[in-house]
C-alpha cells in the first residue's frame, strides 16, 4: 500500500466553500478532516462535509452515462450521450431557435459561470436557477440599491448581530460560516433575532422578535419608523450619501407602530427596542437569511434591510455590512460570457417583460418555463439540460413540475443519483463530486475570497460539470472554450499573475479590504448614492420606494379560507444534515433524520388529537402530504412550521415518493402572487390544516 | 497522564458534526453511535461518554472486555461477548450496539489513533462552537465549567 497522502482541498457540499483536508491512498478517499488554516471555517467542519465519503462510493451512485432506451436507463459511452444531447440541440435549434432550450441549475455548486458560458453561446437567455427566490435576488436588489451585496464583516468585530430569518449554525450560508457568527456572540457581541420560530439562536439572544411568518418587509418598515421618528439615524450619511430619503422617509412615516404590531404579530415596544438597540450599538451588521426572498415581498424586504443598514451608517463600515474587495482574479461575467448572448435572443427571455430584475440578473423565474412547455406560451421549450438540481422537489407546486418535465420533448441531466427529476429525462451525464474535481472556488462570491479546490479522487466515468459543459459546447460547435480545464482555470486566475499548478499549492487567495469606499467612489449606482428611492425601478415602472404588501393566502388577505385551512403554514426550516433535496440516501446523514419533521405547537396539536411523533396530513389548497409531528412552543399555535426537501431513495418506483412528504406540493406558484422585480414564489407562507394519519396511511 | 472530554452543553448549536466526525472516525454503520445529538429544540442534549472514575460498565462487564488507560475508558471488541450488561450499566445511555458484528461500541476518545499521535477527538477538531473541550484532566479541571 502507498504512503496516505493529504490533500488540501474546499468543499461544496453546501454554500461554505469550508478547508478540508483529504487523506487519499492508493487513489482511494481515506477520510476528510478540518482544514485548521482556512480562513472561511477556521478548522471546523460540518456533518455533510464529514460524510462526503459515503456519497462518492454511493453503491447507488450513477458513474457512467445513461442513456433511456425503450423506457430502460442504459449504460453508453460519454461519446454517445453528449452526441445524443448535442444532436437534440442542434435539431431544436433549427426547427425552432436556441430559445426553444432551457439551461437550468439547483443553488449553485460553483459551475454556474460555465453553465452561463455554454447557454450564452449556444443563443438561449432561457436559465433557470434558484435565483428567483434565492440568493441572486439579494444581489438584485443589492445592485439597484446600493451597487454590491453588503455581507457581514465578522472580522470586523460587530457589536451586535441583528440574526434576521437565519439559522446559519445550521446552514452556513453564502459569505460566510455559522461558526464566525457563534464566535461573534460568544465574544459578547449583542444579538437580537427575527424569526417565527424561537429556535437556538433566539434562546441566546438579547432580544427576540417572533413575527407572523412572512411579515419581514412590515417589521423592518416598522423599525425605520421608530429609528426616523427618533432621530437615531446617522444624519451625515443621510445628507450625503442617500438617493431620495425625503421620499422614503415619507414612506416609511406611513407604518406607525401599532399597524406594523398588527401585521406581525411583534408587540410594538420590542419592535422600538430592537430598532433602539440595533441604531446605537456600533458597529452592527445584519445577518440575513433566504426567508424574507421567499415570499411575494422578496426585492422590497431586501432593500428594506438594505434602507437599516444605511441609515445607522453600518454599510461598508468595519464590522457592519460591508463591500468585500475581491481578489485579482477574472469576473463571473467574464466567465460566463453575458455579452456573447445576441441582443435578439436576450428579447426572447421568457418573463422578462414581467420580472425585470430576474432578466437583469439573467434568469427566468420557472414557472414561465413550465407553461412555455405546456401551454407553448409565448413559445414551446423544447430541450432542457439540468445540472445539479432537482425542481421537482425543490420548486413550488411541484406536481405542475412533474407535469411539465414529463411532457417536455428533451431532457438531459448532469447528477449523482437517479432523482425524482432525472428519472424523468432521456440522458443522464454523471457529474463529479467536490472532492473530484480541480477549480477556483467560491469564484462567484463576495466574500474577498477564492479557494482552491483540488481533485483528490475520480470515480467511475464521473466527469466535473464545468468539463461537461465544455465537452457539450465544443461539439455545439462554440469556439470560445478552453483546450483543457487546467487552461480554463489559469485563464480565470490570470489577473492574478498566477497559474492553476502554483495557486492550487496556496490554497486561497483574499482581496485587499478597504472599508468606506463609497467616500471616494461613491455607490456603483445610477445616482452614486444608496437608492431608497430607487431610479432602476421607477424606470422599469415598479414602485421605486419599497413596502409590505399583504401575504397572498393569509387570515388577513383570504379570510374565506381560513375556516377550511386555520394554520399559517411556514415551509423550509434548515436540517443541518441535508441540503435542500440532497442527502437523503447517505446512511450516517439519514441516521440522524431520518424522516421529515412539522413541528407544531402542544395546544394545537391537542385539538387535532395529534401526539409527538404521530404522522400528520398537512393539506393546503394544492394538496396534500404527510409528515411527523414535533410538539413544540418555540412556534405561534397558529403557525405549524414543515420540512422541505423530502423524497425517498430507497423507494425503488421512479417517482421516489416525490409526492408523499415534498412541502412543496403545497405551495403555490401562481405568478399573480408573486414578487413582481424577481418572480420570487411565496414558498415560505401558505394556508393549511393538520389531521393525524389514519393507521395504515 | 489522564486526558478529559467534556461538552458544554449551552454552546452547543446541535448541528451534529461530531457525531459524523466519529462515524467517519471509527467507520461504524448507522445504529452503532459513540455520541448523539438529541434535539430537545430549542436547545440540545449530548449524549457521552464520561469516562467515569469507577466506570459502572467496566464492573457489569462479564467478559472483561472494558478497561481504563490514561483516563480513557476502552472496550475492546474482541473480547466483547454482545451481551450488552454495559449499555444496561451506563447512566448516560452512552454505550451503542454495532448490529453487523454483534459487538457493543462506545467512545474511545480517540486515544490510540489520534491522542497519542498528539491529535484531538475527532469530534471536538470540527465543532463549530467549540463547545467539546479536550485536554489533560487536570488541566480542564483547573478551568471553570462554565
Amino acid at each position: 500500500m502507498a504512503e496516505i497522502q493529504k490533500i488540501r482541498t474546499a468543499c461544496r457540499s453546501c454554500h461554505g466553500g469550508c478547508g478540508v483536508i483529504a487523506h487519499v491512498q492508493d487513489g482511494r478517499l481515506l477520510k476528510v478532516e478540518p482544514d485548521p488554516d482556512s480562513p472561511i471555517s477556521e478548522g471546523t467542519l460540518c456533518s455533510k462535509a464529514l460524510a462526503i465519503k459515503q456519497l462518492v462510493y454511493h453503491p447507488k451512485r450513477v458513474t457512467s452515462p445513461l442513456k433511456k432506451l425503450q423506457g430502460r436507463w442504459v449504460k453508453v459511452s460519454w461519446d454517445e450521450a453528449l452526441e445524443t444531447v448535442v444532436g437534440k440541440f442542434k435539431e431544436i435549434i433549427e426547427q425552432s431557435g436556441p430559445e426553444a432550450i432551457c439551461i437550468g441549475q439547483g443553488t449553485g455548486r460553483d459551475y454556474e459561470s460555465f453553465l452561463y458560458r455554454f447557454a450564452n453561446l449556444l443563443g438561449t437567455p432561457n436559465v433557470i436557477t434558484a435565483g428567483h427566490m434565492c440568493y441572486v435576488s439579494r444581489i438584485g436588489a443589492s445592485l439597484v440599491t446600493c451597487g454590491n451585496l453588503p455581507v457581514c464583516d465578522y472580522d470586523g468585530k460587530p457589536a451586535l448581530v441583528m440574526v434576521w430569518a437565519n439559522n446559519a449554525p445550521w446552514t452556513n450560508p453564502d459569505e460566510y460560516k455559522g461558526t464566525k457568527l457563534i464566535k461573534a456572540i460568544q465574544q459578547g457581541a449583542k444579538l437580537i433575532t427575527v424569526d417565527p420560530r424561537r429556535v437556538y439562536l433566539a434562546q441566546r439572544a438579547d432580544l427576540h422578535l417572533q413575527l407572523r411568518p412572512g411579515t419581514d418587509a412590515a417589521l423592518a418598515l416598522g423599525m425605520l419608523h421608530v429609528i426616523i421618528q427618533e432621530n437615531l439615524y446617522d444624519q451625515e450619511f443621510v445628507s450625503n450619501f442617500v438617493h431620495g430619503w425625503e421620499l422614503f422617509r415619507q414612506r416609511v412615516l406611513e407604518w406607525p407602530l401599532d399597524k406594523v404590531e398588527g401585521i406581525t404579530w411583534v408587540p410594538r415596544q420590542k419592535i422600538a427596542a430592537a430598532a433602539r438597540m440595533y441604531a446605537r450599538t456600533k458597529p452592527a451588521c445584519i445577518q440575513w437569511g433566504v426567508p424574507i426572498e421567499q415570499t411575494l415581498n422578496c426585492t422590497d424586504a431586501n432593500r428594506l434591510l438594505i434602507g437599516l443598514m444605511a441609515l445607522t451608517g453600518n454599510l461598508d463600515m468595519q464590522g457592519g455590512n460591508v463591500f468585500f474587495v475581491p481578489p485579482r482574479v477574472r469576473t463571473v461575467s467574464d466567465v460566463a460570457l453575458h455579452k456573447a448572448l445576441p441582443k435578439e435572443q436576450r428579447e426572447k427571455m421568457l418573463g422578462a417583460r414581467q420580472n425585470k430584475l430576474a432578466a437583469r440578473v439573467a434568469l427566468v423565474s420557472p414557472k414561465h418555463v413550465w407553461d412555455a412547455i405546456t401551454k407553448g406560451e409565448p413559445y414551446k421549450i423544447r430541450g432542457m439540460l439540468l445540472c445539479g438540481t432537482n425542481p421537482v422537489i425543490t420548486r413550488a407546486n411541484s406536481r405542475e413540475v412533474y407535469k411539465a418535465l414529463s411532457q417536455v420533448e428533451f431532457l438531459a441531466t448532469i447528477d449523482f443519483f437517479l432523482t425524482p427529476t432525472a428519472e424523468l429525462g432521456q440522458v443522464f451525464l454523471p457529474g463529479a463530486t467536490w472532492i473530484e474535481q480541480d477549480y477556483v472556488g467560491d469564484f462567484w462570491k463576495r466574500h474577498g475570497y477564492v479557494v482552491a479546490r483540488n481533485k483528490c479522487v475520480t470515480v467511475g466515468e464521473c466527469k466535473q460539470d464545468h468539463e461537461i459543459f465544455m465537452l457539450l459546447g465544443k461539439k455545439m460547435g462554440q469556439n470560445q472554450w478552453w483546450k483543457n480545464m487546467e487552461e480554463a482555470l489559469d485563464y480565470m486566475l490570470e489577473p492574478s499573475g498566477l497559474k492553476w499548478s502554483q495557486f492550487k499549492e496556496m490554497g486561497y487567495l483574499k482581496g485587499e479590504m478597504e472599508y468606506r469606499k463609497y467616500a471616494s467612489k461613491g455607490f456603483s449606482t445610477p445616482t452614486g448614492k444608496v437608492e431608497l428611492y430607487c431610479t432602476t425601478f421607477e424606470k422599469w415602472g415598479y414602485d421605486p420606494l419599497p413596502t409590505y404588501r399583504e401575504i397572498p393566502e393569509s387570515p388577513y388577505s383570504t379570510p374565506e379560507l381560513m375556516e377550511k385551512y386555520p394554520y399559517i403554514l411556514t415551509t423550509g426550516q434548515r436540517i443541518p444534515v441535508f441540503f435542500h433535496s440532497a442527502n437523503r440516501q447517505i446512511p450516517w446523514l439519514r441516521e440522524i433524520r431520518p424522516e421529515p419533521i412539522c413541528e407544531i405547537h402542544p395546544e394545537t396539536a391537542a385539538r387535532h388529537g395529534i401526539q409527538n411523533g404521530d404522522w400528520v396530513w398537512i393539506s393546503s389548497p394544492r394538496g396534500k402530504i404527510k409528515q411527523r409531528a414535533k410538539l413544540t412552543d418555540i412556534l405561534d399555535p397558529k403557525v405549524v412550521a414543515a420540512e422541505h426537501g423530502w423524497w425517498y431513495p430507497e423507494m425503488e418506483e421512479p417517482g421516489h415518493g416525490f409526492d408523499v412528504s415534498n412541502v412543496n406540493i403545497l405551495t403555490d406558484n401562481d405568478p399573480a402572487h408573486y414578487d413582481k422585480p424577481m418572480g420570487a414564489t411565496n414558498l415560505r407562507v401558505l394556508v393549511c390544516n393538520i389531521q393525524k394519519c389514519s393507521e395504515g396511511e | 497522564m489522564d486526558f478529559g472530554l467534556r461538552i458544554h452543553r449551552k454552546d452547543c448549536v446541535g448541528c451534529h458534526a461530531c457525531e459524523v466526525a466519529c462515524k467517519q472516525q471509527h467507520d461504524l454503520p448507522p445504529g452503532a453511535d459513540l455520541i448523539r445529538i438529541l434535539e430537545k429544540i430549542p436547545s440540545f442534549e449530548p449524549v457521552y461518554c464520561r469516562h467515569c472514575a469507577r466506570p459502572p460498565c467496566l464492573e457489569a462487564c462479564p467478559s472483561e472486555a472494558i478497561s481504563r488507560e490514561k483516563g480513557a475508558v476502552l472496550l475492546e471488541a474482541q473480547k466483547c461477548i454482545g451481551c450488552k450488561a454495559c449499555i444496561e450499566a451506563c447512566p448516560f445511555n452512552a454505550i451503542g450496539f454495532d448490529l453487523e458484528r454483534e459487538v457493543a461500541v462506545k467512545c474511545d476518545m480517540c486515544l490510540k489513533e489520534r491522542v497519542l499521535q498528539g491529535e484531538k477527538p475527532a469530534c471536538a477538531t470540527v465543532c463549530p462552537s467549540r463547545c467539546i473541550e479536550f485536554s489533560g484532566l487536570q488541566e480542564m479541571f483547573a478551568r471553570p465549567w462554565v
